[in-house]
């Protein structure tokens, strides 16, 4: 069982850090005053809007000290990492975890936030959050069931999510903690010390503007190192924007991860609304859920 | 230094010299003193590794060099191929004094394999247990090893040991074979990169091509290469092993991963943005590729142009400089390996000694 950070009261501090690519302060405005208007403080470092030029939101001894100061300050609740993009790889294996580990809080985020989520899990066990960051409250995302539903989830409101049935969904009923995020991610932690063991998880994946062979390179790679034959359950969220070789691979995402999966009996999911469209639930990593896959309809809920 | 220039001398890189005095061995020999370089099973990260197969602990295998007469089989492992296209490597092989097989995949296609997995497991696998066969040519790469490589038998190699030839996506199965059986194989161009008329080819791909007819029969390889300023200079000595960079990664955690301690490693990649190519060497430090090695290599990368307002700000020696620092070994740039005409044929698997000075690069087989 994961350690469970304390979950948010109003008046508590939510910190914003941009640990990867870079992001203008004004695209987080929206996110800060829904942030406010929930209750919370918000408390945003210097990588958030800072004067780089090149695709990273500071230089990697930059993105380090800002995320490491949220880590650290016991006035912060939570981090909310503003975007993804990439970069947690360059500075994961300077991240001091000592103090977020005697006082755990919240990290939010997801894409190439999961290597965070994956590392945490693995030498920490305390549970996080995969969930949209500051740029999904724009655009009338704020008041979307997906934002609210980071909402519920700061407050310690058990997560309770339903959604449509799909053709390939394989039925069927698991109890697992969460653990997953970023296809692309999860196969570039293979063999690293962020690396997650999967075994009697419930594993969730999506991803965006992949080629599908590569799609299908990564679920070979998560197959051949282990990764899907001790799962609880598995569940397949968004892969958008994919693209496909002059040549045709000849399959579609679904199919190649039905494929990939026949030999196992686990209940699966597909179109599961999480990803890098505005469907995008926050989900528990670590925390145990019940996984019910049945001819009309998904559900996964806390236990 | 002038960039045209510079273009023009590395377009006769890598110029292959066959060392005239060497015996090729017509035998297939287990070397028994290959060195003790560790195995590479870790204890974080249990059972990915058979630790019955660890390639360290295992003496190298080399296949019995080609002699005229001798047949290679060609196969599809991964993409597909028509026979049209690989006419012209098969009359040029045929003109070595090679006899040619050609397998039931080529000319088969599903969708971009050329075959489907059962289809393309049985070719090679009937090239593997054919004993007239000698080598095994890739015809292409592509996409798609990965789908058949943990159904291959290589059993039978132990006892009739042979090359099986390739690039690219083959990467999986010279990685495979080395760290499984630590056979020696020939990462080299493929069937589908023979010039359609041998009389008009560039000398550069006439290089190329004949290099892999140099591994193959036994000559001993010598590649000279023009300096690079962003090499970074020394001698080193280990076995050759690497490939294509994105596949390497993607064996991560597998029982195909290499294990680099004590190695030169070369690696190349075509078509991937710079971040990636980043974080592609994020993953050979982070899964422990770097910091034991002897050499590193890095061969032709074409890198996908940044999408506008997402400028990566580094370079490809950037990336690679920033990730080499805290070792000392030598390191070279634009060696001729890579999705590219001048990629000639590496014996991997197999010693060399690497020469990196000012003046020049020097790969020898040991």
């Amino acid at each position: 069982m994961s350690t469970i950070p304390p979950y948010l009261h109003p008046g508590d501090t939510i910190g914003i850090v941009c640990p990867a690519g870079y992001m203008p302060r004004e695209k987080a405005q929206t996110c800060i005053d829904t942030l406010q208007s929930w209750g919370y403080h918000v408390r945003t470092g210097p990588t958030l809007g800072s004067d780089s030029e090149n695709y990273f939101s500071g230089t990697d001894d930059e993105r380090l000290a800002d995320l490491q100061q949220l880590l650290d300050d016991p006035s912060i609740n939570a981090i909310l990492c503003g975007r993804g993009g990439y970069g947690i790889g360059r500075i994961i294996d300077r991240i001091d975890f000592s103090m977020f580990k005697k006082a755990p809080k919240w990290i939010i985020g997801f894409s190439d936030i999961t290597l965070l989520h994956t590392h945490v899990l693995t030498h920490y066990d305390i549970a996080t959050l995969h969930a949209p960051m500051a740029g999904a409250f724009n655009d009338g995302g704020a008041a979307t069931i997906y934002i609210q539903s980071l909402k519920t989830a700061l407050t310690g409101t058990p997560a309770k999510y339903e959604c449509a049935p799909h053709p390939f969904n394989r039925p069927g009923t698991a109890t697992g903690a969460l653990a997953g995020g970023n296809l692309s991610l999860l196969a570039h932690g293979v063999g690293t010390s962020s690396d997650l063991d999967t075994k009697g998880k419930i594993l969730f994946m999506e991803d965006i503007g992949e080629y599908l062979y590569n799609i299908d390179r990564m679920l070979y790679q998560l197959r051949r190192s282990g990764k899907l034959d001790r799962l609880a359950g598995l569940v397949i969220g968004a892969f958008s924007d994919l693209k496909d070789t002059q040549r045709p691979f000849g399959a579609s995402v679904e199919e190649i991860i039905r494929e990939v999966i026949k030999e196992y009996d686990y209940p699966v999911c597909f179109h599961f609304p999480i990803g890098h469209d505005k469907e995008n639930l926050a989900l528990k990593t670590g925390v145990e859920h019940r996984l019910v896959v049945d001819a009309g309809q998904v559900r996964l809920e806390e236990c | 230094m002038n960039r045209k220039n510079f273009l023009s001398s590395i377009l006769t890189a890598g110029a292959v010299i066959p060392h005239l005095g060497a015996s090729a061995s017509n035998t297939p020999t287990r070397h028994t003193s290959t060195g003790s370089y560790p195995g590479h099973i870790d204890p974080a990260h249990p059972g990915h590794h058979d630790p019955a197969l660890p390639s360290g602990q295992l003496p190298l295998l080399v296949p019995a060099y080609l002699r005229p007469g001798d047949t290679i089989g060609i196969t599809c492992p991964a993409g597909f191929i028509t026979s049209k296209e690989i006419k012209p490597s098969v009359e040029l092989i045929e003109s070595w004094g090679f006899k040619i097989k050609v397998g039931d995949t080529v000319d088969k296609k599903d969708f971009t394999f050329g075959g489907t997995d059962a289809e393309r497991l049985a070719d090679f696998q009937k090239m593997l247990d054919d004993p007239e066969v000698k080598a095994i040519l890739c015809a292409r790469g592509g996409y798609g090893a990965v789908h058949i490589v943990d159904r291959l038998d290589f059993s039978g190699l132990n006892q009739h040991p042979k090359w099986v030839i390739g690039f690219s996506d083959i990467t999986v199965l010279l990685c495979h074979l080395h760290n499984n059986l630590n056979i020696a194989s020939i990462h080299s161009k493929m069937c589908n990169s023979f010039p359609d008329d041998w009389t008009k080819a560039e000398p550069v791909q006439v290089e190329c091509i004949l290099s892999i007819r140099q591994a193959l029969s036994g000559e001993k390889m010598q590649y000279n290469v023009p300096p690079h300023e962003k090499n970074r200079t020394g001698t080193a000595e280990g076995p050759l092993v690497g490939g294509n960079l994105k596949t390497i990664e993607t064996l991560a955690g597998t029982h195909s991963d290499i294990d680099t301690t004590g190695k030169i490693l070369f690696v190349e990649d075509t078509g991937e943005y710079l971040y990636s190519i980043d974080r592609m060497f994020w993953n050979l430090q982070r899964t422990g590729k770097l910091s034991g090695l002897h050499g590193l290599i890095i061969g032709g990368f074409k890198v996908k142009p940044d999408d506008p307002g997402d400028e990566y700000g580094r370079t490809l020696y950037d990336i690679v400089q920033e990730r080499i620092k805290p070792y000392d070994y030598p390191v070279c740039f634009e060696f001729p390996v890579g999705h590219q005409k001048n990629n000639v044929a590496l014996k991997y698997g197999i010693p060399h000694i690497l020469t990196v000075q000012q003046a020049q690069v020097q790969l020898i087989e040991k």
